[in-house]
């Protein structure tokens, strides 16, 4: 795999460009003006305290989600869910 | 109680004028008919069986609660165990939900009937409902205009009384500016007042599940009945219940205040600013005092939300590869799978979106960009949490402009970001923001502290009687 990834790569979409509607967004981010770099981080606290973790449990989906999920998967063939060719390199 | 759609089809109920299943095939009837584009998949059979349950429990002369039975709509991105939800997108055309969102589970336990997927533009990419499989959203007062967006089809629903409220996720202003171009109410609550649990992720730091209903007492009760901690979202916290009589008195709402620069720029219609300064007059005439506040300037608000928006979309979507779920496509190996599954897949929009995020994580941008756009983030809730030191309530226009029409935003995507300049900012700092059809062609924007979405609302029910 080469170093540098280009953003078609990054994004897995064929052919993709960055593109001048967008260029122009970020192009305001580069000229601003940062007001107060001590405020980094500061009010960002959508933490969740130790006590309030939820329980490391396993959860035994329903025998219908169950159902769903192998519906809405891809590709079967003769009762096995068939998964895409791995990358070999 | 006034204006107010649920209590009066409640009172119809409970009185035997109209039956529950009536009632849900009624507004069934007019979602199939309707020529507005907002339906991506109806649930007839599932509205009806619960119809019927409703039925038999009046009848029977049980006491109902009052949202048994209230037909109502959800923007096809949250899941519905046993529903399509396509998020408006060719990659998940065929997608059925496994599982049912805390949000809507929560009004199905209250009794509420969901009759319809609405349509939106896909994963919540744009402003105006053009951006979905199912056709562009048409706007429920001039079909010529867009329905806004991206919550179009659930905002069109409600102006068209095809539902009784509707529920749209605002990201940056998907329930506010849908609700403003169709003349409704919509509520972007505080950030964690409502799971986000079962909503298709956009930008989580600031997704919000948000009720669009055509009177401040129905957005009470919507908004009461989803709120709450939620172990399977982590950034929800306890809120206290809104009564309704905490929010008929306003008195304790003293000074309010609006953004100079919001006001007083050249991309804002004129017609738009004259209106938003004869409802500020008014305000006044009741004795409230009203401060002009500094705020940034409306491109480094679009740009601030667009670059943290997009990076996250960028991951969270990474996830949309064909893999277990999905329109997947084959090639010559997984990487190729992968690539023509989602070049093929997603919308001209949402790919720009994605490559705008990556770019900005990238190293050798992550610095000049994301971070840049972080700490921008970090000093407008600073400037925010000091503007709430000053006023109670800061007062907007919802946009600058009035809705473009059908065709036209796909042209030009970055006048369409720049749409967004007034309803972002409170996406940033997670405040509760609510767009009444009152003011402006548009309509205003309501935004209080965080937490406060009480006081949103009591603002709400002064302006009521004020402009």
């Amino acid at each position: 795999m080469s170093k540098i990834m280009t953003v078609d790569v990054l994004s897995s979409i064929k052919g993709a460009q960055p593109s001048e509607a967008v260029n122009k967004l970020f192009d305001v981010i580069k000229n601003a003006q940062p007001t107060n770099n001590n405020s980094f981080n500061n009010n960002r606290n959508n933490y969740v305290s130790l006590n309030d973790l939820r329980n490391d449990v396993v959860i035994e989906s329903s025998a219908l989600e169950k159902q769903i999920i192998i519906e809405n998967f891809p590709k079967e063939k003769g009762g096995y869910l068939v998964v895409s060719k791995v990358i070999e390199e | 109680m006034m204006d107010s759609q649920i209590h009066k089809i409640h009172q119809q109920l409970v009185d035997k004028k109209i039956s529950c299943t009536a009632l849900v095939q009624q507004k069934l009837n007019a979602l199939k008919e309707n020529t507005n584009n907002t339906v991506n998949s109806l649930l007839d059979d599932l509205a009806l069986k619960l119809a019927a349950k409703v039925d038999v429990k009046i009848a029977k002369g049980d006491p109902i609660g009052l949202l048994e039975g209230i037909p109502f709509g959800i923007k096809d991105v949250y899941m519905l165990q046993g529903t399509y939800t396509t998020a408006s997108s060719n990659l998940l055309k065929n997608y059925k939900s496994a599982y049912t969102a805390t949000a809507i589970q929560k009004l199905l336990d209250a009794g509420a009937i969901p009759i319809v997927k609405e349509n939106c533009d896909s994963f919540g990419h744009g402003s105006s409902s053009e951006n979905t499989i199912f056709g562009a959203v048409k706007n429920a007062n001039n079909p010529d205009l867009v329905g806004g967006g991206s919550s179009g089809g659930s905002a069109v629903n409600v102006a068209k009384e095809y539902t009784i409220f509707s529920i749209g996720g605002d990201t940056g202003g998907s329930v506010r500016q849908p609700a403003g171009y169709n003349h409704v109410y919509g509520l972007k609550p505080t950030y964690g007042r409502i799971s986000r649990y079962g909503l298709m992720a956009y930008a989580s730091s600031t997704d919000c599940v948000g009720p669009i209903a055509k009177s401040v007492e129905d957005i009470r009760i919507v908004l009461n009945a989803m709120s709450g901690k939620d172990v399977k979202d982590q950034t929800t916290y306890a809120s206290a219940e809104i009564t309704k009589d905490s929010i008929l008195n306003s008195k304790s709402i003293k000074t309010i205040g609006y953004f100079k620069n919001f006001i007083e720029n050249d991309a804002i219609d004129s017609k738009i600013k004259a209106d938003f300064l004869i409802a500020i007059e008014k305000i006044k005439a009741k004795g409230i005092e009203v401060k002009e506040l500094d705020f940034f300037k409306s491109d480094i608000l679009v740009s601030t939300y667009y670059t943290l928006a997009m990076a996250e979309t960028a991951s969270n979507l990474s996830r949309l590869d064909g893999s277990n779920y999905g329109n997947r496509i084959e090639d010559k190996n997984l990487k190729e799978s992968y690539a023509i599954t989602r070049s093929e897949n997603f919308s001209e929009e949402t790919k720009r979106r994605i490559v705008g995020g990556n770019q900005v994580l990238s190293q050798g941008f992550s610095d000049e960009i994301y971070l840049k756009g972080l700490a921008l983030r970090d000093a407008i809730s600073e400037n925010f949490e000091n503007d709430f030191k000053e006023v109670d309530i800061i007062l907007s226009p919802v946009t600058p402009n009035s809705p473009p029409k059908i065709g036209d935003s796909l042209k030009d995507p970055h006048a369409m970001y720049l749409s967004d300049a007034y309803t972002v900012g409170f996406s940033l700092g997670q405040l509760p923001t609510l767009t009444i059809p009152q003011g402006t062609e548009t309509g205003l924007q309501i935004t209080a502290a965080k937490n406060n979405d009480e006081l949103v609302l009591k603002f709400a029910n002064f302006l009521k009687d004020t402009i």
